[in-house]
């Protein structure tokens, strides 16, 4: 359903992406590692339309987007929760989950009616729906920016770095999240730390190294492969671990 | 002690936070501040004054048609001078200049058609300028009536916000790419704004008429005193905008009661400077801006 063909982008002058190919299937989970810096969240954000690509093509459902802008691509039902938990810490969570539908004209029946899955995944945000976001923990700061994105009923998903900062339980949660949204019939790009966690979960993975895709494979065989332990070593370290 | 002090600190500190309350508008979407904004007001007054007396339209049809055409030139003005710098570089300076040269542009054909000679306004009946006294202060009915409004006005946005777009301009406002991965499209918010906030400025230009004359010279005071009501209520922040707004216009009739009126600006500019200097983000704060 995304087809990301040989795409080249960076900030200004400074190339970051090199020929990159990626392609998500329907219903899949993709897992995208490689070392901080490696371009991740940039690939992520030339998809999402934040960033233009130099060359390339990306197609989603048989689309052209590339080089389309967010809002256009966010409603062709590809969402993107950017790294760091961008959330609007000014306003209530109750606000911040209505803006996740900004755009769609809904009833206040649908706008009900879609709260629900989305509370029910993650209940404490019921609890909390008329405090400000900004008060909430980190955790829950991560599920709301997934909440966020998760009630305006994406076909496509991309996550940069869920997991991140988040203590042990929370992190289960998430992960779990991720999980049911796939079974919910969800396409799922994740990029994420935690890789072995984000294997086991995924169907298929794409290792970036230094902006460019080194390895990919299905996620089974590339837990054990030395692409990945390469990746996270750098090319001139060989030590042990 | 000058019997007239409220009526004038009444009367100025409305418009101030009326024009702080424009800039507010215009600012929390985009990150600019509209330089012409002063001018757009000037041309409210002068556009409602010759609807009014050269056209002859009654007055609530010269109040629409003034707020329609002002409105309309500010979405020009972020066609021509703002869309086309933020499209460059979100973070970039340029509409500095280019909002200074609109307000400039606007003045001068003001001044070309109209003329320097100021306007005679007069309030819509009921409402009049005739003081009376009330608890040894002497008042008026207009400035009554343009208090109320302008507070009534700031509820009114302040309502706005409360709104889905309004919601997304707060959005836009605190994380630009975080909105923008929302599905808000910022621009359209942009123009939005420049269009509301430059039929907000025609509007304060129609109530300060009866009070100022319409004339030319209104823009430039006008730009300076909002703005600084706009920094001392904290910029964005409507409601400080309207307290900061009276306690400038305030600060300025009693200086210029105690001295002499030659010494009022330097009074109101040495406040404004003082309380800027020790809370340079304004006294009241608004959190619009994060770092990661
Ligand atoms: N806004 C920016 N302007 C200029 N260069 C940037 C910007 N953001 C990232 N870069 C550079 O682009 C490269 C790739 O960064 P990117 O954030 O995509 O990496 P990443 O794989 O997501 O890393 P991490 O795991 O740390 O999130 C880095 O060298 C980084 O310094
Ligand atoms: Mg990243």
């Amino acid at each position: 359903m995304l087809i990301v063909d040989s795409v080249d982008a960076g900030y200004g002058h400074v190339g970051v992406l090199e020929a990159v190919s990626l392609c998500v299937q329907p219903g899949s989970i993709v897992a995208l590692v490689g070392r901080n810096g490696a371009g991740k969240s940039t690939l992520l954000r030339v998809i999402s339309g934040l960033i233009a690509p130099t060359k390339g093509g990306i197609r989603f459902e048989g689309l052209d987007i590339a080089g389309k802008r967010p809002h256009t691509i966010v409603n062709c039902g590809l969402l993107h929760v950017a790294e760091g938990r961008r959330i609007f810490r000014n306003q209530t969570v109750a606000d911040n989950l209505e803006l996740g539908l900004y755009g769609l004209t809904i009833s206040r029946e649908e706008y009900r009616r879609r709260l629900e899955p989305v509370y029910s995944m993650f209940p404490i945000l019921r609890e909390r729906r008329d405090q400000l976001a900004g008060a909430l923990s980190g955790g829950q700061q991560q599920m709301l920016a997934i909440a966020q994105a998760v009630i305006r009923g994406p076909k496509l998903l991309m996550l940069d770095e869920p997991s991140l900062g988040l203590a042990p339980i929370l992190v289960d949660q998430v992960f779990d999240a991720i999980v049911s949204l796939r079974r919910s019939g969800v396409a799922i790009l994740l990029v994420e730390q935690m890789v072995e966690r984000a294997l086991e979960i995924s169907d298929y993975c794409y290792v970036l190294q230094s902006g460019r895709m080194t390895a990919d494979g299905a996620a089974r065989d590339m837990a054990r492969s030395d692409a990945l332990r390469t990746a996270y070593m750098g090319d001139h370290d060989s030590g042990s671990n | 002690m000058d019997p007239d002090i409220l009526v004038r600190g009444l009367t100025a500190g409305s418009l101030y936070a009326l024009v702080a309350v424009s800039f507010n508008i215009l600012y929390r979407p985009t990150n600019v501040f509209n330089f012409a904004q002063g001018e757009l007001v000037m041309l409210g007054a002068m556009l409602f004054a010759a609807g009014k007396s050269t056209v002859g339209l009654p007055w609530p049809l010269a109040l629409l048609a003034t707020l329609a055409a002002v409105g309309t030139l500010g979405l020009a003005e972020e066609f021509i001078a703002v869309a086309p710098i933020l499209a460059r570089s979100k973070t970039g300076t340029g509409w500095v200049i280019t909002t200074l040269a609109i307000s400039l542009i606007v003045s001068n054909l003001v001044g070309w058609i109209w003329g320097p000679d100021p306007i005679l306004v007069k309030p819509p009946a009921p409402l009049s300028l005739d003081t009376f006294e009330f608890a040894g202060l002497r008042l008026n009915s207009y400035v009554i009536a343009l208090a109320a409004l302008t507070i009534a006005l700031v509820a009114l946005i302040e309502r706005a916000y409360r709104t889905l777009q309004g919601k997304a301009v707060l959005a836009v406002a605190e994380d630009r790419e975080a909105a923008l991965l929302r599905g808000i499209n910022p621009a359209r918010l942009s123009r939005w704004s420049f269009f509301l906030g430059g039929a907000f400025a025609g509007l304060t230009g129609i109530l300060a008429a009866p009070i100022l004359y319409a004339s030319t010279s209104m823009g430039p005071a006008l730009l300076l005193k909002g703005f600084a009501a706009a920094a001392v209520g904290s910029i964005g922040n409507n409601r400080g905008a309207l307290i900061a707004g009276y306690l400038i216009g305030i600060t300025e009739a009693v200086g210029a009661s105690l001295l002499s009126p030659g010494y009022q600006e330097a009074v109101v500019f040495l406040v404004v400077l003082t309380v800027l200097l020790m809370r340079p983000q304004g006294l009241f704060g608004l959190a619009t801006t994060r770092t990661v």
